[in-house]
């Protein structure tokens, strides 16, 4: 279905998806390992005062994680749309340009050099992130300028040749370091804590307004980068924005919460399948979707098999590969 | 006070605070009653939200088992969370002591301490002088992983008049190929008997590289109690064992 992107539609279809947003944060505050009816819920949000176990839960364990998945959510969904705009490649997404390995490959060598894991690896991740978004483009870049096929390329190798990286420095890592690692590279929504989302958010916001700016020169950069030159875009200037603005995204939702797949991917394509092709109704419809789509996953990995904890990368996986499936199945029949 | 690794349990419930314990994890086994504590989840990934609901004036907790980032966690949430590490058998004693001395049992954490080292001590002498063999632990055969040196299973063994194989080996759980395995020939070797883990002497026999062992062939393979793997108070007990083990009494 395509909805034409006017200012109304947009702004109805954003309200529209806020709201849900809303009920998702609200059921997912009532969910987890401990069972807290709704009252005690509404108490410990109205009143910041109270220091009950249900408002220590609620204030200090679940808010904390919900607010970080509406924000790492709406950045990799945003940077998967980004990517697949600009690659023209529907399986395009973060990982695949192996910038996320390039974060978990930074936050496990600031682990083995030493200190604390929470202490250096968020900046570490990030800067690996940055580095790899570099290599990857210089290794990819074709005449000057990003070409999506020699991209892509680039961006598988480095992806395998990282992983290969990471599975070494994890066998250098004592025991309980590992077992540290392996949770933040399925994906961990617990670690960070509130005051870097101080940061981290408003960064997100800017990041996703950038590309935002860039929607209707993404519209028409879908039409190929020949036709999108005649047509008057600055396709280099263009393609290295969403480029840089996507990569950044993704390093910033790596070095607060691991690894979490699909949504880069499969978001866009929701979004799409709902909303249609024009960006400037796509990259808003992506943004709130993956914000919902991640809250609900790390409400599962919760409460799944609680009092344990599913990574919330294993949730996203699991779910995320039938409905991979079926799109795939559906596009091709 | 809440429990987060199955060794502290045993601990507490041997100090005659059992009472005072309001949650454990789902591992924590022994004793009995331990079980029907309230869980909060396993040793690496325990649930934050079921600690908090349990209202524990602390939080204890060990670097073996638990991770930091949950001890960050716990900060943040204004729960205290006590620490002990036992890397050696003379470890092992000293954070029942440090344990005791926290908690307001210090007389008891003496005498059981001294009890468990009464018991080390006749052990000792009873196997004074006796050549020590060699000897493997195996924590996973396939595949093969034994314990580091420096791990306090390696202490007992070597408390217990063996030679654990593995002194040059870096790390708490390093691997060994069967080839670095062959020419060590241990005389006896060691399985923990664990639900998880308990494959038959006789599947041994028939695993290349393994039936060449001298060990295997003779049938010096035993199961030894998982309380060696937990560094609590029963791990006299199974320091007894291995040294019955090792230096049989009697004809």
């Amino acid at each position: 279905m395509t909805l034409p992107a006017t200012p109304r539609n947009v702004i109805v279809v954003a309200a529209v998806l806020c709201l849900l947003l809303v009920v998702t944060v609200w059921v997912s505050l009532t969910m987890g390992a401990v069972h807290l009816p709704w009252s005690d819920v509404w108490a410990a949000l109205a009143s910041p005062g109270t220091n009950s176990e249900a408002a220590v839960i609620v204030r200090e364990i679940r808010l904390p994680r919900i607010l970080l998945a509406i924000f790492v959510g709406a950045a990799l969904s945003v940077a998967g749309t980004g990517l697949q705009a600009l690659l023209r490649n529907p399986l395009a997404d973060p990982y695949v340009l192996g910038i996320s390995s390039g974060g978990a490959v930074g936050a496990i060598f600031a682990l083995w050099i030493g200190g604390r894991v929470a202490a250096a690896s968020p900046l570490a991740a990030f800067v690996g992130a940055v580095v790899t978004m570099v290599w990857v483009y210089l290794l990819g870049r074709h005449g000057g300028r990003l070409a999506s096929y020699t991209l892509i390329l680039a961006g598988v190798i480095t992806a395998s040749f990282l992983s290969a990286v990471i599975l070494f420095m994890l066998t250098l890592l004592s025991t309980r370091d590992v077992r540290g690692i392996a949770f933040w590279l399925m994906g961990d929504l617990s670690v960070t804590p509130v005051k870097e989302l101080r940061i981290l958010a408003p960064a997100i916001i800017l990041a996703i307004a950038g590309l935002y700016v860039l929607a209707k020169d993404l519209n028409v950069l879908l039409l190929g980068a020949e036709e999108a030159a005649h047509l008057g875009v600055n396709v280099v200037r263009v393609e290295l924005g969403v480029y840089l603005l996507a990569s950044l995204l993704t390093g910033m939702a790596v070095s607060a919460s691991g690894a979490i797949g699909y949504l880069g991917l499969l978001v866009p394509h929701l979004g799409r399948m709902l909303v249609g092709n024009d960006h400037r109704m796509l990259l808003p419809t992506a943004a709130l979707g993956g914000a919902i789509l991640l809250v609900l996953s790390d409400t599962l990995a919760r409460t799944a098999v609680a009092p344990a904890e599913l990574p919330v990368g294993a949730v996203t996986a699991m779910a995320g590969a039938p409905v991979f499936i079926y799109l795939l199945r559906k596009t091709a029949g | 006070m809440v429990s987060l690794a199955p060794n502290i349990t045993e601990i507490v419930y041997a100090l005659g605070l059992g009472d005072e314990l309001v949650g454990d994890t789902d591992y924590c086994d022994f004793p009995p009653e331990a079980k029907k504590k309230p869980h909060v989840g396993t040793m690496v990934n325990p649930s934050l939200e079921r600690i908090v609901a349990l209202k524990p004036d602390l939080a204890l907790g060990t670097p073996e088992a638990n991770r930091r980032e949950t001890a960050d966690q716990l900060e943040r949430l204004g729960i205290p969370l006590y620490g002990v590490a036992a890397s050696t058998l003379a470890g092992t004693l000293a954070s029942i002591e440090d344990l005791g001395r926290i908690l307001g049992r210090a007389s008891e954490a003496r005498t059981l301490v001294a009890e468990m080292q009464g018991r080390i001590d006749r052990v000792q002498k009873r196997i004074a002088g006796q050549p020590k063999p060699k000897v493997l632990f195996v924590v996973w055969y396939r595949p093969l992983i034994t314990i580091g040196p420096g791990t306090f299973i390696a202490d007992v063994i070597r408390a217990a008049g063996g030679a654990p194989i593995g002194e040059n080996l870096k790390g708490e759980w390093p691997r060994l190929t069967l080839e670095e395995l062959l020419p060590q020939d241990p005389g006896v070797i060691l399985l923990p008997k664990t639900e998880s883990f308990s494959p038959s002497t006789k599947e041994f026999q028939s695993l290349p590289g393994w039936k060449d062992l001298r060990a295997v062939k003779e049938q010096r393979m035993f199961f030894v109690s998982e309380a060696i793997e937990r560094p609590g108070p029963r791990l006299v007990d199974a320091l007894e064992e291995v040294a019955g083990i090792l230096h049989p009494t009697g004809p």
